[in-house]
C-alpha cells in the first residue's frame, strides 16, 4: 500500500512536471516571442484590432463632418463614413482594408487612430465605460478648409476638369483645394471585400485616376502664369530690364533654332516696357526678356518660388512643379525664350501656383502650406494647434510690390487680361494663362489674390480640355472662378 | 470559496460584454441567478451526499465552467445557449452519480458491464447512419437531436475497468511466474482482460482516427499498471507500443500524418494544416502577460476557437497571468483527486482516483501542449472550460466519483480512529468519553 501510495505521488508530481512544461512552454510564446509573433506579416490579428476600433472624425473649418467612424454591427464594430463623399475625396483620402490608407486618412493616421487618444479622466458614464474597457475615445481633426468654399469650387467647376486651390497667404492655411475628376471614398472603407475590389477597379482602370489628385499631385504647363516668376526674376536679378522697351512684335525669331518664330496668341503684335508686356501677357516680350535674363536666373527664381523641390504640404503624394536646369539651355534659346513663357517642359502643380501668387501676395515670404488646424479631445478640449511657419522667402518685399502692381493691372486695366475678376470694391491682383498642350485643346488658368493692399487669399484656378478659342481664355474661363471663390471668402471677412 | 467562484465568473462576463459591445449584458441578472442556482444545487447536493468529501474540487470546477461559459458565449451566443443547458445536465449527472453509489466500491461490481458499456460507447460512431466524421475523426454520434462524443464516457468506463482488474490482480501482475529462457515472465491470462480491453479501444480509435483519446487510454492504461504493480518495465513496454503504434498510424492515416506535418513544420502549412496552430500563437502572442482584456480580442480568428482551441481564446484575452490561473486549477483538482487516492485504504478506490486525477492532467496536456506545441496537435476538449456537451457531462462524471472517494476516505478514516478509541480507552484516557458521540456523528445516517 505505501509503495502503491509512493508511486501515485510521483504520477502526480510526473502531471506536474507536464503542466509545468506547458507554463514554461507559455512563457516562451506569450512573452518572449510575443513581439515577434506580433509582427509576423501573416498576423492578420493588428489589422482586425485597428479597424475594431474607433477613429477619429476630420472636421472642416466651418464644421461640417468630413470623415467619421459609426457603429457597424459587423465583424469590424465601426465604419468609416465620407458624409461630403466626393466632395472632400481627394483631402480626407480613404481608410481601406485591402488598399490601405491615402490623404488625411494616411498623414494623421497616428492622431485619427484611438492609441494616441489623449487620455482625460472620465466624467460621464460613458467615459467610465471607455476608462474601463480601455477605450479612450479618439482625438479629432480639424482643419483649415472651409466645406462652403471647397462646395463652390466644386459648382464653378461645373463638372469639367481642373483644379481650384484657395490659400491663406499670411499663414499658409488651405481654404479649398478641390478637382475633378474627384471620388468618394466611402465605397473603398466597406467591410465587403467585393465592394471595395470593384470600387477600387473603376477608380484606377479610367486613363487618368481621380486618385491622383489634379490640385496636387497632377502637373500642367502653366503657360503665361509663370510671368508672374519671369517678372519677379527681372526685378530680382535684371532690375534695369523692367523699363527696358521691347520692341512691338507678332512673332519673335528663336535663337539656336532652325528659323522658329515664337507667335503672340491670336496673332496680335505687343512690346513695350514690363508692365505693358504683363497686362497684356505679351509672349514675344517675355520670351525676350527670358532670353535677356538667362537660364541660371530664371532656374533660380522659380526654385525660390517653391519649384523643382518637395511641397511640405501635410498629404500623402505631393507632386513637384518642374523647370529645366539651367544646362538644358546652353546652345537653345528656344528653349530659353519658350520657358519664360511656361511652355516647353515647364509643369506646374496647381498647389504650387497658389503657393507662388501667396508668395506676392505675403511680401515675398511662402509660408509652409496645410491643412491641420487643430487636434482636439473627446470632450472638445484643444489638444494641439498648427502654428504657421514660413516655408521659403521667394523674392524681396519690393519686388513683391511690384509685381502686385502688375498683377492689379491685368484685372484694372481696361486692356487687361483679367477683368473678369474684377470686384466692386476689392482690389484683385492676377494673371491669366492659357497653355497650350500639344494637342487640341487648351489649359486656362487663373491665379490672383485679394485684397491689396492687405490680402487675405490667394487662388490658383486650371480648367482643363478647353477649346482653343480667339480670347485669352485664361480670363474668360478661370478668371470667374477666381472671382467667385474671393468674393465668397471676403463677403464673410475670412470668417467660417 | 463558491461565492467567490461565482463573483468571478460574473464579474468576467460582464466585463467581456462590456468589451465587446460596450454595454452591460442585458441577461446578467438571469445569468448570475442561473449560475447561482446551478452551483448551489450542486454543493448542496454534494454536502448531504457527500459531505465529508474535499471541499475545493467543485469550486475549481465551477471556475473552470464558468470561465469556459464566459468565452463560449462571448465567442457564439448560440453556443453558450447549449452549454448552460449542457452544464445543468452535467450537474444533474453529478448528483446522479453521487446518489447511484454511496460508496465507490458499488462501482466495482459493475465493471464487466461497464466495460462492455465502455466499449460500446467507443463502437458506437463506427455504425453506420448514427455516426459522422467531423474534421477528420469519426468520433461522433447522432441520435436524433442529440450528438456526443462517447469516447468521452468510454474514458471514464475503462479507468473504472482497469483500476478493478488491477486492484485484484496487482499482486500477480507484479511477479513473473512463468520462466522464459532467463527471464521470469507474466502469466498471461492475468493481464488478458487487460490487453484484451486495451487492444479492442486501440483498434476502434485508430479506425475513428482519434490519436488524441489514444493516447489518453494508452497513459491511463500504462500509468496504472505502473501504480498497481511497480514495474518500470511496463512503463518502458507501454512508451514502446505507443511509438510503435505512432509510426504505424502515420503510415496508415493521413490525418495523423498532417498533424505530425503541422506540428514540425507549421510555417511551411500556413495554409494549411498549419494555419489553426499558428493562429492559436498569433493568439497567444496577442495576449502577452496580462491579456487584452475579455472581450478586447479576436479569437474568432481562430479555427475552433470555442473547442479544441478556447485555451488559445483564454490566453489572448487573459494572458499568460489567466492560463497559469487556469492550470493552477487544474494541477489542485488533480492534486486533490491523488491525495484521495494517497489517503484511500481500498485498491479498487486508489487506483481508480489515481487513473482519473490522470486522465484530467494528461488530457489538459494533451490540448494544452498541442495547443503550444509541445506535442502534435489533437483534437480533444479542454476539461469543464471547451464548449461541448460530452465532455462537460463526462467530466462532471467524473469529478463524481472522484469526490465520491474522497468521502469515502473520510468516513472510513474517521470509522478507523472511532475503532482504535474503542479498542484503546486506556490509551486516551479521558478523551474516550468523548468517542461515542463522534462515531455517531461520522457513521450516522
Amino acid at each position: 500500500m505505501n509503495s502503491m501510495n509512493r508511486r501515485v505521488r510521483l504520477a502526480g508530481l510526473a502531471t506536474c512536471l507536464l503542466l509545468v512544461a506547458v507554463f514554461v512552454q507559455l512563457n516562451y510564446l506569450q512573452i518572449f516571442r510575443a513581439g515577434a509573433l506580433d509582427n509576423n506579416p501573416l498576423n492578420t490579428r493588428n489589422i482586425v484590432l485597428k479597424y475594431e476600433q474607433p477613429r477619429g472624425a476630420i472636421i472642416s473649418a466651418d464644421g461640417v463632418t468630413l470623415a467619421q467612424s459609426v457603429p457597424s454591427h459587423d465583424q469590424y464594430k465601426y465604419q468609416r463614413v465620407y458624409p461630403e463623399g466626393a466632395l472632400f475625396g481627394q483631402i480626407t483620402g480613404y481608410y481601406s482594408f485591402i488598399y490601405g490608407t491615402d490623404g488625411l486618412e494616411n498623414e494623421y493616421d497616428a492622431v485619427l487612430s484611438q492609441a494616441n487618444a489623449s487620455v482625460t479622466f472620465p466624467t460621464d458614464l460613458q467615459e467610465v465605460k471607455n476608462f474601463f474597457t480601455n477605450q479612450p475615445a479618439p482625438d479629432n481633426l480639424h482643419i483649415t478648409v472651409l466645406a462652403r468654399l471647397q462646395r463652390l469650387a466644386a459648382s464653378e467647376l461645373a463638372g469639367r476638369a481642373g483644379a481650384v486651390v484657395a490659400v491663406v497667404p499670411r499663414t499658409g492655411a488651405v481654404l479649398a483645394m478641390y478637382s475633378n475628376p474627384t471620388y468618394n471614398p466611402t465605397a473603398l472603407a466597406s467591410h465587403n471585400q467585393a465592394t471595395e475590389q470593384k470600387a477600387w477597379k473603376k477608380l484606377t482602370s479610367g486613363p487618368s485616376s481621380p486618385l491622383v489628385a489634379a490640385a496636387y499631385r497632377q502637373r500642367f504647363f502653366p503657360g503665361s502664369t509663370f510671368k508672374v516668376i519671369t517678372s519677379s526674376a527681372v526685378y530680382d536679378h535684371k532690375p534695369s530690364l523692367a523699363n527696358k522697351a521691347i520692341p512691338v512684335l507678332t512673332g519673335l525669331p528663336l535663337p539656336d533654332t532652325a528659323n522658329q518664330v515664337l507667335h503672340n496668341f491670336a496673332g496680335e503684335a505687343c512690346g513695350g516696357k514690363l508692365l505693358e508686356l504683363f497686362t497684356v501677357s505679351c509672349d514675344t516680350g517675355f520670351g525676350q526678356l527670358g532670353l535677356d535674363l538667362g537660364g541660371q536666373n530664371l532656374y533660380d527664381e522659380a526654385r525660390a518660388f517653391g519649384w523643382d523641390r518637395p511641397v511640405p504640404l501635410d498629404l500623402p503624394g505631393v507632386a513637384e512643379s518642374f523647370f529645366p536646369q539651367p544646362s538644358t539651355f546652353v546652345r537653345n534659346g528656344g528653349a530659353l525664350a519658350k520657358s519664360a513663357i511656361g511652355q516647353e517642359s515647364v509643369q506646374a502643380v496647381p498647389l504650387t501656383l497658389a503657393m507662388d501668387a501667396a508668395a506676392i501676395a505675403d511680401k515675398g515670404v511662402i509660408m509652409t502650406p496645410h491643412l491641420l488646424g487643430r487636434v482636439t479631445g473627446s470632450q472638445g478640449q484643444t489638444v494641439t494647434t498648427y502654428h504657421p511657419k514660413q516655408w521659403l522667402r521667394a523674392t524681396s518685399a519690393a519686388t513683391a510690390a511690384e509685381v502686385t502692381k502688375l498683377m492689379l493691372s491685368v484685372v484694372n486695366s481696361p486692356n487687361g487680361t483679367g477683368v473678369a475678376a474684377r470686384i466692386p470694391g476689392v482690389q484683385v491682383a492676377g494673371k491669366t494663362g492659357t497653355a497650350q498642350t500639344g494637342g487640341p485643346n487648351i489649359e486656362t488658368w487663373f491665379v490672383a489674390f485679394a485684397p491689396v493692399p492687405n490680402p487675405q487669399i490667394a487662388v490658383a484656378v486650371l480648367v482643363e480640355n478647353q477649346p482653343i478659342g480667339t480670347e485669352y481664355q485664361g480670363g474668360t474661363i478661370a478668371a470667374p472662378i477666381a472671382k467667385a471663390i474671393i468674393q465668397a471668402y471676403l463677403q464673410n471677412g475670412g470668417k467660417p | 470559496m463558491m461565492v467567490l467562484v461565482l463573483a468571478l465568473t460574473g464579474g468576467l462576463y460582464a466585463l467581456a460584454n462590456l468589451g465587446r459591445v460596450g454595454a452591460l449584458p442585458a441577461n446578467i441578472v438571469p445569468f448570475l441567478v442561473l449560475v447561482f442556482a446551478l452551483m448551489l444545487v450542486a454543493h448542496v447536493a454534494l454536502r448531504r451526499l457527500a459531505p465529508q468529501a474535499d471541499p475545493v474540487m467543485l469550486p475549481l470546477a465551477a471556475l473552470l465552467n464558468g470561465v469556459g461559459y464566459v468565452f463560449i458565449a462571448r465567442l457564439d451566443s448560440q453556443e453558450a445557449s447549449y452549454q448552460a443547458i449542457w452544464t445543468a445536465v452535467g450537474i444533474a449527472c453529478f448528483i446522479g452519480v453521487l446518489v447511484a453509489f454511496p460508496r465507490a466500491v458499488n462501482l466495482e461490481r459493475y465493471r464487466y458491464l461497464i466495460a462492455l458499456g465502455g466499449i460500446i460507447l467507443l463502437v458506437l460512431p463506427l455504425a453506420p447512419h448514427i455516426g459522422q466524421d467531423i474534421n477528420g475523426a469519426r468520433l461522433w454520434v447522432h441520435l436524433g437531436p442529440i450528438n456526443f462524443q462517447p469516447e468521452e464516457f468510454a474514458k471514464i468506463a475503462l479507468a473504472i475497468f482497469f483500476a478493478s482488474v488491477l486492484a485484484e490482480r496487482a499482486d500477480l501482475l507484479a511477479t513473473g511466474t512463468r520462466r522464459i529462457g532467463r527471464w521470469l515472465v507474466l502469466e498471461p491470462r492475468y493481464l488478458a482482460p487487460l490487453v484484451g480491453a486495451w487492444g479492442v479501444c486501440l483498434l476502434i480509435l485508430l479506425a475513428e482516427n482519434d490519436i488524441g483519446s489514444s493516447f489518453l487510454f494508452f497513459t491511463l492504461l500504462v500509468g496504472l499498471l505502473w501504480v498497481a504493480t511497480g514495474r518500470w518495465a511496463y512503463l518502458a513496454l507501454g512508451a514502446g507500443m505507443f511509438l510503435g503504434a505512432a509510426v504505424f498510424a502515420l503510415d496508415v492515416i493521413h490525418h495523423a500524418e498532417s498533424r505530425v506535418q503541422a506540428w514540425l513544420h507549421p510555417w511551411a502549412h500556413f495554409a494549411t494544416s498549419g494555419y489553426q496552430i499558428i493562429e492559436g500563437w498569433f493568439a497567444l502572442a496577442a495576449g502577452g502577460m496580462w491579456g487584452l482584456g475579455p472581450g478586447q480580442g479576436n479569437p474568432q480568428i481562430i479555427p475552433e476557437a470555442s473547442t479544441d482551441f478556447i485555451f488559445a481564446s483564454i490566453g489572448e484575452e487573459l494572458g499568460l497571468v489567466g492560463l497559469t490561473a487556469l492550470l493552477i486549477a487544474y494541477l489542485l483538482i488533480v492534486g486533490s483527486g491523488l491525495r484521495s487516492a494517497v489517503r484511500s485504504q481500498r485498491s479498487f478506490s486508489k487506483l481508480l482516483a489515481t487513473g482519473l486525477s490522470l486522465l484530467m492532467g494528461v488530457q489538459v496536456f494533451v490540448v494544452a501542449g498541442g495547443i503550444t506545441r509541445l506535442i502534435p496537435l489533437t483534437g480533444i476538449t479542454l476539461p469543464f472550460v471547451s464548449y461541448g456537451g460530452s465532455s462537460l457531462v463526462s467530466n462532471y462524471i467524473l469529478l463524481a466519483i472522484l469526490l465520491r472517494i474522497s468521502d469515502d476516505n473520510a468516513r472510513e478514516q474517521a470509522l478507523a480512529d472511532a475503532v482504535v478509541l474503542e479498542a484503546g480507552p486506556d490509551l486516551y484516557g479521558p478523551v474516550a468519553a468523548a468517542s461515542p458521540t463522534a462515531v455517531t456523528q461520522v457513521v450516522g445516517p
